[in-house]
């Protein structure tokens, strides 16, 4: 078949939609050919068409990867990346050590407003201090503070931990920055009895079963109760009411009743084991109430 | 209008989702500009081109995407792209009446609209490839048909999304492809004029 008339045929008879459909009727047929049909050439064409588009893929990549540059390009020993990484380490302690200081802040003026709270005395005043120091030679025994008559710390001042649990007193004549402090659980302390779930406002504090906590074995205090028509039980709290220690000390948390025992030598009388609320050692900051001259025990 | 400036529109455009294009890949939906492309021609240019253009497209598409067959050769077959750019445009012509076609919002829906519609095509003939001659293996082989018409119609939303720059950066080119600017003249209008 001479293939300008075949031309001329086609360019006469396929025009407008004719022509539309018999392109989509071809492209049927070639779309529907098996592959051992279409290896033979499209391969080649589809080569031959990706001739003057492979440049301008190739600068594609180029742009895509100076855009998003692949991940292998990532040196993790590079000197900037380490450097960058250090400084990321360096901010992030100072982060969190900013962090915990805010904390210590708050927690600390929490304490201070809790205390505040309590005392009606105006001229007492309030010391924050850490504990710096323990006796490594015994459990229990005396603890260092960093504050001292520098701060006007006294002998006898009472110390208070969590806002409202008395830590213990102030041992000794204190340094000039320094103060030695007795914990609670080595005084013996007078204290009132009173319920978990709180006193009741109008029951006077001399209803509720009082005695005199000592310190015993394992860090916990005895106590006799000589009242046996008195309620006391497991689980109430131990509030000081102790002379000794001032005004500023009293009401303040010291333990938790444990156990109830009856006496071995007085059957009347029965014997309440308390737990202390806090301990020196484990708190980290505590507060010291500095009383007047004229207020001090 | 300039067939020289579409062939080579459509060819950058091919390339550019070959290569640029991968950085507007969201998961496994990729935008494609070449849609975007046919569909402003399809919008701008006389309705007597409207399905060359979509076949000339629809067969560089398909010349430039071969499969990779299971035995790791590859194969171009065309004609799923083709067939499918032309339904796209057998729907997106009629269209012109209704869209503003110079507004980039109405052109993304009609991307969109293309896109889904010659996606089906291209879907529905490598199916129906696997069952005329059995031994058959269709481009996103070893995924389901499902999970390519999920990822097509994906693909489909995103196309709509970049025609919105895309058709609107098109426009500024309107000049270049020479697209006919022929108005209706208006008896009475006309007899108005000096």
């Amino acid at each position: 078949m001479d293939p300008t008339r075949l031309y001329r045929f086609l360019r006469e008879r396929l025009t407008g939609p004719r022509r539309d459909w018999t392109i989509a009727a071809l492209a049927l047929v070639l779309a529907l050919l098996p592959a051992r049909f279409l290896e033979a050439w499209t391969n080649d064409l589809s080569r031959i068409v990706s001739v003057p588009v492979v440049p301008i893929m190739h600068g594609g990549m180029a742009l895509r990867d100076w855009i998003r540059p692949p991940r292998e390009a990532f040196d993790p020993r590079a000197p900037e990346v380490i450097e960058l990484e250090m400084s990321a380490e360096r901010y992030r302690t100072l982060f969190e050590q900013s962090r915990l200081k805010t904390e210590s802040l708050e927690r600390e003026v929490g304490e201070l407003k809790g205390i505040r709270g309590r005392i009606a005395d105006p001229r007492v005043q309030l010391a924050t201090a850490s504990v710096v120091g323990v006796d490594p030679t015994r459990s229990g025994g005396l603890v260092r503070v960093n504050v001292g008559s520098r701060h006007g710390v006294h002998r006898d001042a009472p110390v208070i931990a969590r806002g409202d649990v008395f830590a213990g007193v102030v041992a000794q004549e204190p340094g000039e920055f320094v103060s030695m402090v007795r914990p609670a659980a080595r005084c013996s302390l007078a204290v009132r009895l009173y319920p978990a779930d709180g006193a009741t406002p109008d029951r006077a504090p001399a209803a509720y079963a009082g005695t005199v906590l000592k310190p015993a074995d394992g860090g916990i205090w005895l106590g006799d109760l000589f009242a046996s028509d008195i309620d006391v039980r497991v689980g109430d709290i131990a509030r000081l009411a102790d002379e000794r220690l001032g005004d500023v000390s009293r009401g303040l948390r010291v333990g938790i009743v444990r156990r109830i025992l009856p006496s071995e030598e007085n059957p009347l009388v029965r014997r309440v084991e308390v737990e202390p609320i806090a301990t020196l050692v484990g708190e980290p900051t505590v507060v010291v109430a500095i009383l007047p001259p004229e207020g001090r025990p | 209008m300039r067939w020289s400036v579409f062939i080579l529109a459509t060819l950058v455009a091919l390339a550019f989702d070959a290569s640029l294009g991968t950085i507007l890949r969201i998961g496994e939906s990729q935008p494609r500009l070449v849609l975007c492309v046919v569909v402003f021609a399809l919008l701008s240019a006389p309705r007597v081109h409207a399905m060359r253009i979509a076949f000339l497209a629809g067969l560089l598409t398909d010349l430039l995407a071969p499969v990779i067959r299971p035995d790791g050769t590859q194969l171009v077959v065309i004609g799923p792209w083709t067939l499918g750019f032309a339904l796209g445009a057998l729907a997106v012509v009629p269209l012109r009446s209704l869209l503003y076609h110079r507004n980039p919002i109405s052109s993304a829906f009609a991307t969109g609209v293309f896109a889904v519609l010659s996606a089906v095509v291209f879907v529905s003939v490598w199916v129906l490839r696997m069952l005329v001659l059995g031994d058959e293996t269709p481009s996103w082989w070893p995924g389901t048909n499902a999970g390519e018409v999920v990822r097509q119609a994906k693909s489909a939303l995103a196309s709509g999304a970049l025609a919105v720059p895309a058709i609107w950066v098109l426009e500024r080119t309107r000049g270049v492809w020479g697209f006919s600017t022929a108005k209706r003249v208006i008896p009475a209008v006309s007899r108005e004029m000096p």
